[in-house]
């Protein structure tokens, strides 16, 4: 694959992203993203989180946003728990090979792995496979699946 | 592992006193009798609390109740009960809070959390996965809402998914209305708990988990909310809430002459236009914030402040601008909202807030307090720098602002006007005026813990059935909107969203959550419990019908202008009509009868 065609790729390529003009801080995200990878409510299991600056009267957003230069993926090199899923872009986690080291969430610009409660591995979105459970649910549109230049 | 899914099946029980804390399972048995929350929370105090405790004592407990639908999946299953005796009333007392605090409770393990005894200096509780941690607060003491947030959030590494209540100064000072504030902008609000909690010396309590909420049918679960998203997307009134927040009902109101307006000497506030929904949305709203799982979003982010500075807060909400805009006269959004601001960062209650200053103002202008009474405030119906500066004074405690502190009826005694004190058995008036919506005037009187408008919500069907001045089936109709509101606090969701949950759906609800068998009528008969052993908690301390009672100016004073004009509220019927339905006698004690067949 030359590099031309890598970037049309990279256009075409839907990610996350999160418009905090539209969010209201309902947290249906992470209760559904908890909900479709473990079949239980908890915030601590979602690979998205909603913080509320009560200052500023905004939500922010902590997620994963399929970075073209995935940082995370060589900051694992020692594990090599992590890839990226080439037909969706997400970065997968090997949870045999993860050790919850944190190198990945160190390396992340965005901090958005996370340690589940309890052990010592890391998620990291899935994208759920294509039709993030997250951008269904959202109920202001605040969460999208969209490719780069895609228009509203 | 729990035998019980929907709720984390422990409670946890901190001794300030001894300075110790544990956990203890819910009793769950209790769960089909009392469901959880306000249920719950209502036969713990029962149990815990007696008669002769003064609620400003050691003895008094602060009994918080998730519900079973707590944290889930559930729209709005965000409200915490908390269960007190109110040093504002005197009574027994319940308050419900959103917000995110609740369900950060469950998810650290505990479906409930009760505070007994006193700390001998300030302290802090955290709660972090179950593992609970008093500390010293002498650095939090004084501080105002925002800032003690800031710092115990920075003192705790900075987490921002930690959720903390706390207290401002009102409650340190011991103002018998004191919230406890959840989030910034989230109050445990009616009925001076933050009192109770200042009496303990308790400052914050802050929670962070990461434990599992289980469902007994996720599957189920995840259709039934996806129901509910789709129901509340498309229903008129939860479009309303979303788009003017819960002062949509300001015009409403206004238009059929039942608005609080100075002190309640009228029902309608000419100048409510400057105030309704839409000028609001226009005005001074520049977002939408929700509770947990809520995607109603009734909660405005506003900016206002002019002459007093800039404000940016969430809020107002319709009782704030009924009780310190109308009532007040003041229609000037600044003031408003910078009489918001002062409630909410030290940390009081809006409506009885207002209702104090509105008692004073009227007084003022009736000559039977003066200038030397205020500090040479001209304490005046429609000056909102007047509003400001005496909500200033009750924060501070400071000249009049002391007595308005101690609460509406102790203020309006000490005034020598018992008659002006808008109030039943201590507890300020919500928005609506009894005259011009006779449910309303059984919900204020009926409420175990004085005037308050949430008991019943019988102004809805009220204006639906265009029957807000009619007496007919006002009996029956308190008793379904008791029910109906008893089942939303004590099962964890918020009250909005009956719009969509009816009981028979909140009863599925409970069935998916808990694993449990529920329906319909278990639902309503635990709700007729829970409100016949409230009202035995009151019967304790010696009230009665002659507590069951409304202020003369709502009996004898016609309204003098609006859609209720020349009504008054014929209470004595209403009532008879009512405890006759619930089987109470003609003094509103329940009858043995109706006491064993509940169970009770």
């Amino acid at each position: 694959m030359d590099s031309q065609e890598s970037s049309l790729t990279m256009i075409r390529r839907s990610t996350l992203r999160f418009d905090e003009n539209r969010c209201v801080g309902c947290r249906i995200c992470e209760q559904w993203c908890a909900m479709s990878h473990f079949g239980v409510i908890n915030s601590a299991r979602a690979c998205i989180a909603i913080l509320r600056n009560h200052e500023s009267q905004k939500d922010r957003a902590v997620y994963c946003r399929q970075c073209a230069d995935t940082p995370c993926i060589p900051a694992c090199k020692k594990y090599g728990a992590l890839s990226r899923d080439e037909t969706t872009g997400a970065i997968i986690v090997d949870p045999d090979a993860c050790v919850g080291c944190r190198a990945c969430i160190k390396a992340c610009p965005h901090g958005a792995p996370r340690v589940l409660p309890g052990e010592k591995k890391v998620i990291i979105c899935d994208l759920c496979g294509g039709e993030p459970s997250c951008v269904a649910h959202c109920p202001e549109q605040a969460v999208l699946f969209r490719g780069e230049g895609a228009h509203e | 592992m729990n035998s019980i899914t929907g709720i984390t099946g422990s409670i946890a029980r901190v001794h300030l006193g001894a300075g110790t804390a544990g956990s203890e399972p819910l009793p769950l048995d209790r769960l089909g009798t009392f469901i959880g929350g306000r249920g719950l929370g209502a036969q713990y105090l029962f149990n815990e609390v007696g008669a002769d405790t003064d609620p400003l004592s050691a003895g008094n407990k602060l009994v918080f109740m998730n519900g079973p639908l707590g944290g889930t999946l559930v729209t709005g299953s965000n409200k915490i009960n908390l269960a007190f005796k109110s040093p504002l009333t005197g009574t027994y007392s319940y308050s419900l809070c959103g917000g995110h605090w609740g369900p950060e409770l469950k998810f650290a393990g505990f479906d409930g959390l009760i505070v007994e005894g006193a700390a001998p200096a300030p302290v802090y509780l955290w709660i972090n996965d179950g593992r609970m941690e008093l500390r010293p607060a002498a650095n939090l003491w004084g501080k105002t809402i925002p800032e003690t947030e800031k710092a115990l959030r920075a003192e705790l590494g900075g987490d921002e998914r930690i959720q903390i209540a706390c207290i401002g100064p009102a409650g340190e000072m011991l103002n018998r209305y004191a919230c406890i504030t959840a989030g910034w902008y989230r109050e445990f609000g009616r009925g001076g708990c933050g009192a109770v909690m200042g009496a303990k010396k308790l400052k914050a309590i802050a929670v962070r988990g990461t434990g599992d909420i289980r469902v007994h049918d996720p599957k189920g679960m995840m259709e039934f909310a996806e129901t509910l998203y789709r129901d509340l997307k498309a229903h008129p009134k939860a479009k309303e809430r979303r788009t003017y927040g819960t002062n949509e009902m300001l015009r409403t109101v206004n238009d059929l002459g039942y608005l609080c307006t100075r002190n309640f000497t009228e029902g309608y506030f000419p100048e409510g236009t400057r105030i309704d929904g839409p000028r609001m949305r226009e005005d001074i709203v520049v977002g939408d914030a929700s509770c947990y799982a809520c995607p109603v979003a009734c909660g405005k982010r506003s900016r206002a402040g002019g002459a007093f500075g800039s404000v940016l807060l969430e809020g107002p909400e319709f009782e704030t601008i009924g009780l310190v805009g109308a009532n007040c006269g003041v229609s000037d959004w600044d003031a408003i909202v910078k009489a918001t601001q002062i409630c909410d960062e030290y940390g009081f209650d809006t409506m009885n807030a207002g209702g104090a200053v509105a008692l004073a103002m009227e007084c003022f202008g009736k000559g039977i307090i003066t200038a030397k009474d205020t500090g040479g405030l001209e304490l005046r119906f429609g000056s909102g720098p007047a509003l400001v500066e005496a909500l200033r004074m009750i924060a501070g405690r400071r000249g009049i602002g002391d007595i308005l502190a101690e609460g509406i009826k102790a203020a309006a005694e000490r005034f020598g006007a018992p008659e002006l004190g808008m109030h039943s058995k201590g507890q300020g008036f919500g928005v609506y005026d009894p005259r011009g919506c006779k449910g309303m005037a059984l919900t204020y009187a009926l409420s175990p813990k004085g005037a308050h408008h949430m008991y019943a919500t019988t102004m809805g069907p009220e204006m639906a059935a265009k029957s807000t001045l009619s007496i007919e089936g006002k009996g029956k109709l308190q008793r379904d909107q008791q029910f109906s509101m008893c089942i939303a606090d004590s099962i964890g969701v918020c009250s909005t969203l009956r719009v969509v949950l009816s009981v028979k759906a909140l009863a599925g609800a409970f069935t998916m959550a808990t694993g449990r068998p529920m329906d319909e009528q278990g639902l309503l008969t635990a709700a007729e419990r829970i409100i016949n052993l409230e009202r035995l908690y009151n019967i304790r301390l010696g009230l009665s019908r002659k507590d069951d009672t409304l202020p003369e100016r709502f009996l004898r004073e016609p309204l003098p202008d609006g859609h209720a004009k020349g009504s008054t509220v014929d209470l004595e019927s209403m009532l008879d009509d009512y405890y006759a339905l619930m089987g109470w006698d003609l003094d509103g004690i329940p009858t043995r009868e109706k006491l064993l067949e509940l169970g009770l």
